[in-house]
């Protein structure tokens, strides 16, 4: 429109709205600037926001699972101590057999032998009813039992217990105290407590053939034991990398959150500037615009 | 035919008066130059009709029309209906447009997302509980704190639900308010009624009221931007309106005001009934897609835990699944696992499993379609507010008072003045010399 009329009413409005324009920029610039934040709202970006919660999520989770991490590594220390402690019972059982399996000890010296057993075989149990935060740990899923009572049978449960390390990554948190040492001679199952207790009775019956037959057994028992112990070491080396690869996951997620949802404080601040630099021109143009008329001019 | 030797007096005072008129018109322009709906006024000038002298006028004998001055003919408004038209059509697109971002807005605050508020957080704390319940699934306080977790979650649904409920409660008392009787589409359509009375009396009369068709037409651009306007003007100066439907018959007609049936009201009426209406409308859009969200939460976790974990009846407009959704166990009915063994997690495993999968995808993407509904609704307000401003422009560009230009006129009419009466002094000097002087020769 070559000839449009410029009134008065229209310069005053359209400054109006252009200041009304920029600062409202700067508004949003300087809300940028104080939350730090590049969506503060939905409508902000909605693609971003999807993905920021996606990630604020994922977060949450990661750090989920390093506390079930720190839980389960406590849990898989005490079975460590405890499986550490009847190894050393088992092989001071060995000693003692030994001891007691050479045929110049005298019955009298094999019935003090077999009295010493029944101590270990005793410390073997208790050890077997350790608890973590007051659960039993050998006991499968029946925390809540002790894997020994007064007897040799196991009380526990057979199922084993797991833990979440990960996204559908769990990890097999229990050793069943019936595989490590058995239900005793009643189950005749060659465990521990079932070769220690033969043992103790074959002393006490001054047995010597058998007894030489039991430390044969009694070897395979300790490396049952040593094979079970390194399998909860490779649990505790699994739950490390686990810990150290979510340590790892926790780093990128909060970065690839701040790069979907922080704001870029330097350029933030380039656009705030200039945006301030724009609202004072704007309001200086916007003076002079409205000032003027031919009043000034005519006498 | 002799002409009277006075007659260039009766043609000066003529300018005169014409100027006069002329500058009283400058006068009332910038005297509301920031009246609001205000057009500028022009007197008209016209040559005023000339005097005939049918014979001797001129060498030869013939006849002449003699210039006899100038008149007011009219004064006229400046303004173009065509651009009215225009304006009311954009200021009713704005309208609709405003209004549905405002609520639209409104209901997008309510989700407090992204923050450490919402939903979303919320879900996560729950998805914590559940694992800290497989870490220890004897644990009363593991128990104690999933079920107050879960009592929070189901509590966030439910008030983010009423918060949307609300906006569309707020749209619907908004919208009785301004067409109930008294309101303000009445009041307004009452007025126009009562300008049509007056300036028909006018017209008849052979008037231009153009300050009373300014205020009329003031009351018709804020009448527009209510809902769809259709206007017809008439020979005796009142309009018809057609309001809040095409095919709806005249709010304001001939015999005066009529409750208008608003089939289809269009502007920001019809945004405010469709945020309000339920079933279908916007806000009732939103709360059944987080009504379905929380009936996905509560039947993949009812189908993990076996018994029903929450309780919840969605079933639109009757009951929606974020009101309804409810913890429906105790700490010691949650279930950790199918066997009773105390240190058993299966099932808890199993729930903690769910983070980040369906529940939490399915409100990520409510979450993204609001975000995008109230993005658009934006958009579109900026993009009506634009157009609006360009139509107001070019409207303020014929209609609007420029007081550079006044000032112009006022030096102009100012000189035609001086000259007239400057005319009018010349012809009476030559009429002293004619009366006082001529014929003294001698005296």
């Amino acid at each position: 429109m070559a000839n449009t009329r410029i009134t008065t009413g229209m310069t005053q409005r359209n400054v109006l709205a252009d200041l009304n324009r920029v600062n409202e920029r700067l508004v949003r610039t300087q809300q940028k600037v104080a939350s730090n934040k590049e969506i503060t709202r939905p409508s902000d970006d909605p693609f971003h926001t999807s993905r920021a919660l996606a990630l604020r999520t994922s977060m949450e989770g990661t750090q989920q699972y390093q506390r079930n991490i720190e839980d389960a590594q406590g849990w898989q220390e005490t079975a460590e101590q405890a499986l550490s402690t009847i190894t050393e019972a088992i092989h001071r059982a060995r000693e003692l057999a030994t001891q007691g399996a050479t045929d110049t000890t005298d019955p009298v010296a094999r019935e003090a032998i077999a009295h010493e057993l029944d101590q270990l075989i005793e410390s073997v149990k208790q050890s077997a009813n350790t608890t973590y935060r007051g659960r039993y740990v050998f006991s499968g899923t029946t925390t809540d039992v002790a894997p020994y009572g007064t007897t040799d049978a196991y009380a526990g449960s057979a199922t084993d217990i797991e833990r979440q390390i990960g996204p559908g990554v769990a990890i097999t948190l229990t050793v069943v105290g019936s595989t490590v040492l058995g239900g005793g001679q009643a189950a005749a199952d060659g465990k521990p407590l079932h070769v220690l207790r033969d043992i103790a009775d074959h002393l006490r019956a001054n047995d010597g053939a058998a007894l030489r037959a039991d430390l044969g057994r009694l070897e395979t028992n300790l490396d049952d034991l040593l094979g079970t112990r390194a399998l909860n070491g490779a649990r505790q080396n699994r739950l490390e990398a686990a810990g150290t690869r979510l340590d790892a996951i926790e780093e990128s997620t909060l970065k690839q959150l701040s790069i979907t949802e922080d704001a870029d404080i330097a350029k933030t601040l380039i656009e705030f500037s200039s945006q301030q630099a724009a609202y004072q021109a704007a309001l200086k143009a916007g003076a002079n615009i409205v000032q003027n008329s031919l009043m000034d001019f005519l006498r | 035919m002799p002409i009277s030797s006075f007659y260039c007096l009766q043609t000066s005072l003529r300018g005169l008066l014409a100027q006069q008129r002329a500058l009283d018109t400058t006068g009332h322009n910038i005297a509301n130059a920031s009246t609001q709906g205000y057009s500028r006024q022009e007197a008209v000038l016209a040559a005023a009709p000339a005097t005939w002298i049918p014979q001797g006028a001129v060498q030869g004998g013939a006849g002449a029309h003699l210039g006899a001055g100038v008149d007011v003919q009219a004064y006229r408004r400046v303004r173009d209906t065509f651009l009215d038209l225009q304006y009311r059509a954009q200021a009713t697109r704005l309208g609709e447009a405003s209004a549905r971002a405002e609520g639209l807005d409104r209901a997008e605050l309510a989700l407090a997302e992204p923050s450490d508020d919402g939903i979303n957080k919320q879900l996560s704390e729950f998805w914590d509980a559940w694992s800290d319940l497989a870490n220890s699934p004897d644990d009363a306080a593991a128990r104690q704190s999933l079920v107050e977790k879960a009592g929070a979650l189901a509590e966030a649904f439910a008030t983010v639900d009423r918060q949307f409920e609300l906006v569309g409660e707020q749209a619907q008392s908004e919208y009785d308010a301004l067409t109930a009787a008294g309101g303000e589409v009445e009041t307004t359509a009452r007025e126009i009624a009562a300008l049509n009375d007056t300036i028909k009396r006018f017209v008849t009369a052979g008037d231009v009221p153009n300050d009373l068709m300014d205020q009329r037409d003031l009351l018709l651009d804020k009448l527009s931007s209510l809902g769809t306007t259709s206007i017809t003007s008439f020979a005796d100066g009142t309009v018809e309106v057609v309001f809040g439907g095409a095919g709806d018959p005249p709010m304001i007609d001939a015999t005066g005001y009529h409750a208008p049936t608003l089939s289809n009201p269009g502007g920001r009426l019809g945004a405010l009934r469709d945020l309000a209406t339920v079933p279908g409308g916007a806000i009732d859009s939103f709360r059944q897609e987080l009504g379905t969200v929380a009936q996905t939460l509560a039947s993949s976790i009812n189908a993990i835990h076996g018994t029903p974990f929450f309780t919840v009846t969605h079933a639109p407009p009757a009951s929606y699944g974020a009101a309804s959704i409810a913890v429906a166990v105790t700490p010691a009915t949650v279930r950790a696992d199918a066997s009773g063994d105390k240190g058993a997690n299966k099932i808890a495993l199993a729930i903690a499993e769910l983070r980040g999968k369906q529940p939490d995808s399915a409100y990520n993407a409510f979450i993204a379609r609001v975000g995008v509904e109230v993005r658009e609704s934006v958009r579109q307000e900026a993009n009506a507010q634009a157009l609006t401003d360009a139509v107001l422009d070019r409207r303020e560009s014929v209609a609007g008072v420029s007081l550079d230009e006044e000032m112009g006129n006022i030096i102009k009419f100012q000189r035609a003045y001086q000259a007239s009466s400057r005319a009018m002094s010349t012809m009476d000097e030559m009429l002293d010399v004619l009366i006082n002087r001529t014929g003294r020769v001698g005296l």
